[in-house]
């Protein structure tokens, strides 16, 4: 069982994850809970079903089905027995819990005007366990650093989703902040200020606005708040050196990035992509590559439950994207500067 | 001599009975009031703070004098347990509700207001959250109105019972 687990689950179904083999407690990636159906777990890149003796089958009719009273329970205790306080999250259709992890929701919509106002009669829960893996940046940050500035360049990680693209960026921003840089040149650079815009608390995991999670010494941190105001707020009032956002995508998003760049800011940031094919496809994010922001790109995928990852160089970046739609990304022309595991 | 002084301890607690009781006649107006002074205040950190319902009640405990602080104080201290690994906020406030009320003057009316709050608080969103701390209070005030009636009509009433009656039986022995 992970020592991580969240603290959201009540008897039976508490003891039913208690009772997970050891192998599967510590690779554990995702619970997803469905009322009055059968309990699924994800765990070191696969999925199964979970027995009442906590052992793991493919077949559902022999899963265990979690009942209506655990998952009033576990709503009330995902949002910390007050949903008025998370209708926000509740719009958005998840709730990050305290350790960072996130409790996606699916229910009932309740629309005003058209636009989606509330959730309710959830009935299914998608817990995604979040884990600070260090040094697991070790590998990737020698790619990205910028010698002439001593620092790193903008950086945007790119990967579909479950692959480790926030643990990574956690990592990151904890190495950069700390001035552990893992390259012989760099033995002498300190630790830069950092900036994180945690829309979604999970970078930093904030409880009442102190980290949980160890983002190194140097790294201030915007909780719940949006990225593209985030950015600009941290840039004015922060002075960090580089700043670190989740996920962007949106046209704000864009805006708020180019600002931060010409405020002499790096920047890194990560995206929902399966590959640069992707990011050629995502408006914004074309943009934003083809304008040339980025100074780097870290590809990130996952096979046999290992995390690969891969540096690219923006004129590389900017080849594949171009000739598009070719599946690009597997092309043998891309020069891989540097493979390995994270 | 003997005499004297048993019909004495008597006259006693005959008047300290006849007091206690009208004490409590005094203290449910007032309890009742402190307790709509609190959910005043549950309507604010729900609507304007959106605190969470652990750190709202802990903050009522401390606001409203004892007794009734006592109450919000064992909520708030039911969060906290990890032994009470199933209960659901609306047993725990249940609970409290039931086990503390004898430590106030306060009778089942307001308790059974409350507790219907406390079957809704934490299961929606804002403004169906304030609606039913409104509720509760509107019916906490008519409480309120009738036990002040009763104070009025009872308390006095009852500090003379208990002379008197005391009084009694001391002539009765006599």
């Amino acid at each position: 069982m992970a020592q991580t687990m969240p603290d959201l689950f009540v008897y039976p179904l508490r003891g039913v994850l208690e009772r997970l083999p050891e192998h599967v407690g510590v690779t554990l990636e995702e619970i997803r809970i469905r009322e009055r159906r059968p309990l699924e777990i994800g765990y070191a890149g696969r999925s199964a079903f979970v027995r009442p003796d906590g052992t793991l089958t493919g077949d559902y009719r022999s899963a265990y089905a979690p009942g209506r009273e655990e998952c009033r329970a576990l709503l009330e205790r995902a949002t910390n027995h007050s949903l008025y306080a998370v209708e926000e999250e509740l719009r958005r259709g998840y709730i990050t819990v305290s350790g960072g992890h996130r409790v996606g929701l699916a229910g009932r919509v309740i629309l005003d005007r058209g636009a989606v106002a509330h959730l309710r009669d959830i009935a299914g829960f998608n817990v995604r366990i979040a884990r600070a893996r260090t040094d697991c940046a070790a590998a990737v940050l020698p790619g990205i650093l910028d010698p002439r500035a001593r620092t790193i360049r903008h950086t945007l990680i790119v990967s579909p989703p479950q692959q480790g693209k926030t643990t990574l960026l956690r990592d990151l921003v904890r190495s950069i902040s700390s001035g552990e840089w893992h390259h012989p040149a760099a033995s002498d650079w300190s630790g830069r200020k950092v900036g994180v815009v945690d829309e979604r608390s999970e970078i930093a995991a904030c409880e009442a606005g102190v980290p949980t999670f160890d983002l190194g010494p140097r790294t201030d941190v915007l909780d719940a708040c949006p990225k593209a105001e985030g950015i600009m707020m941290l840039v004015r009032s922060m002075s960090p050196e580089v700043v670190a956002v989740d996920e962007i995508g949106r046209p704000e998003d864009a805006a708020a990035l180019h600002e931060a760049l010409h405020a002499g800011v790096r920047v890194l940031a990560t995206a929902h992509a399966s590959g640069l094919d992707d990011v050629a496809a995502r408006p914004v994010l074309a943009g934003l590559a083809e304008s040339g922001v980025f100074g780097a790109y870290v590809l990130l995928s996952r096979s046999a439950g290992k995390v690969e990852h891969r540096v690219v160089t923006p004129e590389h970046a900017l080849r594949e994207i171009k000739s598009r739609p070719q599946p690009a990304i597997r092309s043998p022309d891309v020069r891989q500067q540097e493979a390995g595991s994270v | 001599m003997m005499q004297f002084a048993g019909a004495l301890l008597v006259l006693f607690a005959g008047t300290m009975i006849g007091y206690l009781q009208a004490s409590r006649f005094a203290a449910r107006p007032r309890q009742i009031r402190q307790l709509m002074h609190a959910l005043q205040r549950l309507e604010t950190e729900i609507g304007y703070g959106q605190t969470p319902l652990p750190d709202a009640l802990a903050r009522l405990a401390g606001i409203v004098p004892a007794p009734v602080s006592g109450l919000f104080a064992a909520i708030a201290a039911s969060f906290a347990d990890p032994a009470r690994a199933s209960g659901t906020l609306r047993d725990n406030w249940e609970r409290a509700m039931t086990d503390g009320w004898g430590r106030t003057a306060m009778r089942t009316p307001e308790r059974d207001a409350m507790v219907r709050l406390g079957a809704t608080l934490g299961g929606s969103g804002r403004e169906d959250q304030i609606k039913h701390v409104r509720l509760a209070m509107h019916q906490l005030q008519a409480e309120e109105a009738s036990a002040r009636e009763e104070q009025q009509r009872y308390e006095k009433m009852s500090r003379s019972l208990g002379v008197l009656g005391a009084l009694l039986v001391v002539i009765l022995m006599l």
